[in-house]
């Protein structure tokens, strides 16, 4: 100050303050009629907690950001950890909880009922989780019945079941789809499986062929995927009746000809003759036996209905099998990897840490206000 | 609830700092009636509110931070809607003691200059000079840093400095007294 010290300040205003008489009984008239009228309510132990003065608050403070940033941070970091472990980040997330099947699925039940017609049947299904929709539109253009093309139909189905399942659970899984084959009447046509360890961050998959009857083809699939969380049903039906009863009719014709062509080399007596006939005899038996393979094949194929399923354990995703590295080469990799690994890992908790200071921050200055607010409501 | 303060003994402090709070009140109000109503209603919150004051806080901040809230009330609701009181009668309750005319008009000034002060320097001024609060106190009674109390004791103080009520006057009439109370 440069006109009086705040010597002067303190005296100037200690005159102008005691420049009046106050009561000595006011003060007795107030707290009196403070205790006896009600004014006594105690308050909570919250309230006389947070009007403590200085150190209190603080720590009351410290205590309330630090259980927010947990309870924020923790959840959305703890939501990223299986992403993590994959290594694929949004695809396999989105691979695991939403898929899209699409394929032609023969109306099974009715062909195993013994329905001849002609039953076509497209659709488009989509799975989202366990549960599943379909959306189908069916033509039957032959409904002429049995005065069709054969006696009977001829479908050739197969399929493929994408299937992730458990760790503990894949042995069990294994077995328990060699079951439904055998149960069926069918059998396991191919297994191949390899099997992951935790130590070595590996994870277990296989793929198994299973044949069963046709008539069966439905209750397999249908069993199959609820073996597991079904990632992918594709299943195709291909009605392969025009083609077996081509085949059947040129067997037969070729068989028509061979016989009379017997019948000419019996009559026929020069060595020429039964040489012409002899080559041609050959050459329609020859297609006879290609045809009659074809047949076998056919017939093969539409007494048995081949299911492809993938066993995959979840969390795993395809890889290339990385081919074995040593010395140099492998230090470099892991080397790489870990550092894509870090930086994802920065990433992925950056997020979640900012979401948690800036939700912090404005719970902090919103509290700062209350606290203002709460403190001159109950003071003054 | 062992570290509360007795409630006999609150009552003596609160009786004991009764004339303190309204002359406190009065400085930061700039008027008597004023003064008296908010230290009635801060002495009725005080008791209300006395578990918040353990036996082992300063009892003389926690009353003024009551008193120096009710004045914020006051200040922010109910004076800036009515006619302020004239400062001249405060004044002429001044004059009316036994004190000679110069105290009275450096009084005058002083309360012209501290008027002047937004409330916030105004309530660190007077909790400073006049209750004689440390910073520290001050920081509890405003529920300010210290830091913060320091800061507004710089600013009021220079605001203060160049008042103009309390600038040196040519004819001698500020200085002569200073040099008197000097």
């Amino acid at each position: 100050m440069t006109m009086f010290d705040e010597e002067v300040l303190r005296v100037a205003l200690a005159q102008a303050a005691n420049g009046f008489s106050v009561s000595t009984t006011q003060p007795d008239r107030i707290l009196e009629h403070a205790s006896t009228s009600g004014v006594t309510e105690r308050m909570g132990r919250i309230d006389a907690l947070l009007l403590h003065f200085g150190r209190t608050r603080s720590i009351v403070m410290s205590l309330a950001a630090s259980v927010l940033v947990v309870a924020v941070a923790v959840p959305l970091f703890l939501s990223e950890v299986p992403s993590a472990t994959s290594g694929s980040g949004v695809a396999a997330a989105a691979a695991q909880k939403k898929f899209v099947v699409h394929g032609e699925q023969a109306p099974i039940p009715k062909f195993s009922n013994g329905d001849q017609g002609l039953v076509t049947t497209t659709g488009t299904a989509f799975l989202r989780g366990d549960s599943i929709g379909t959306t189908t539109s069916e033509s039957s253009p032959g409904k002429t019945g049995k005065s069709g093309t054969s006696s009977s139909l001829r479908v050739e189905e197969v399929g493929t079941i994408d299937v992730t399942i458990g760790a503990r659970r894949f042995q069990t899984t294994l077995s328990q789809l060699t079951a439904f084959a055998s149960a069926d009447g069918g059998f396991v046509s191919s297994t191949h499986a390899t099997m992951g360890t935790k130590s070595k961050g590996t994870f277990s998959a296989a793929s198994i062929v299973l044949q069963v009857p046709e008539h069966r083809f439905a209750t397999l699939v249908d069993q199959v995927r609820h073996v597991g969380h079904a990632t992918s049903v594709y299943t195709s039906a291909d009605d392969v009746t025009g083609q077996y009863v081509d085949l059947q009719a040129r067997i037969s014709a070729l068989q028509v000809s061979r016989s009379q062509y017997l019948k000419i080399m019996t009559r026929t007596n020069s060595i020429n003759g039964i040489l012409a006939v002899q080559s041609q005899l050959n050459s329609i038996q020859s297609q006879i036996e290609q045809l009659q393979g074809q047949l076998n094949l056919l017939n093969s194929e539409t007494t048995y209905a081949t299911l492809s399923v993938a066993l995959s354990q979840s969390g795993a995703v395809h890889v290339a099998p990385p081919h074995a590295r040593n010395g140099f080469d492998k230090a470099w990799h892991d080397s790489i990897t870990g550092f894509v690994s870090g930086f994802e890992w920065l990433l992925r908790i950056a997020g979640p840490l900012l979401f948690a200071l800036i939700l912090v921050a404005l719970l902090a200055i919103l509290g700062r206000f209350g606290w203002r607010a709460g403190q001159r409501r109950r003071m003054s | 609830m062992s570290d509360l303060v007795d409630v006999a003994e609150l009552r003596t402090w609160l009786e004991e700092g009764y004339a303190s709070s309204v002359r406190t009140a009065y400085l930061i109000l700039g008027n008597r009636l004023d003064a008296e109503d908010a230290v009635q209603e801060s002495f009725l919150r005080a008791w209300k509110f006395r578990e918040s004051l353990s036996s082992d806080s300063s009892f003389k901040p926690w009353l003024y931070r009551v008193v120096v809230n009710t004045c914020n009330s006051k200040l922010r609701k109910e004076i800036p809607h009515r006619d302020r009181r004239s400062q001249d009668d405060e004044l002429a309750g001044i004059a009316s003691i036994d004190d000679p005319m110069g105290r009275v008009a450096l009084s005058n000034d002083v309360m012209t200059a501290l008027k002047d002060l937004p409330t916030h320097l105004r309530i660190v001024i007077v909790l400073r000079y006049y209750a004689d609060l440390s910073e520290r106190d001050i920081a509890t009674a405003i529920g300010r840093q210290p830091g913060t109390v320091k800061s507004r004791l710089s600013d009021a103080r220079a605001r203060l400095a160049a008042h103009p009520a309390l600038q040196f006057d040519p004819s001698g009439d500020t200085h002569d007294r200073q040099e008197r109370h000097s």
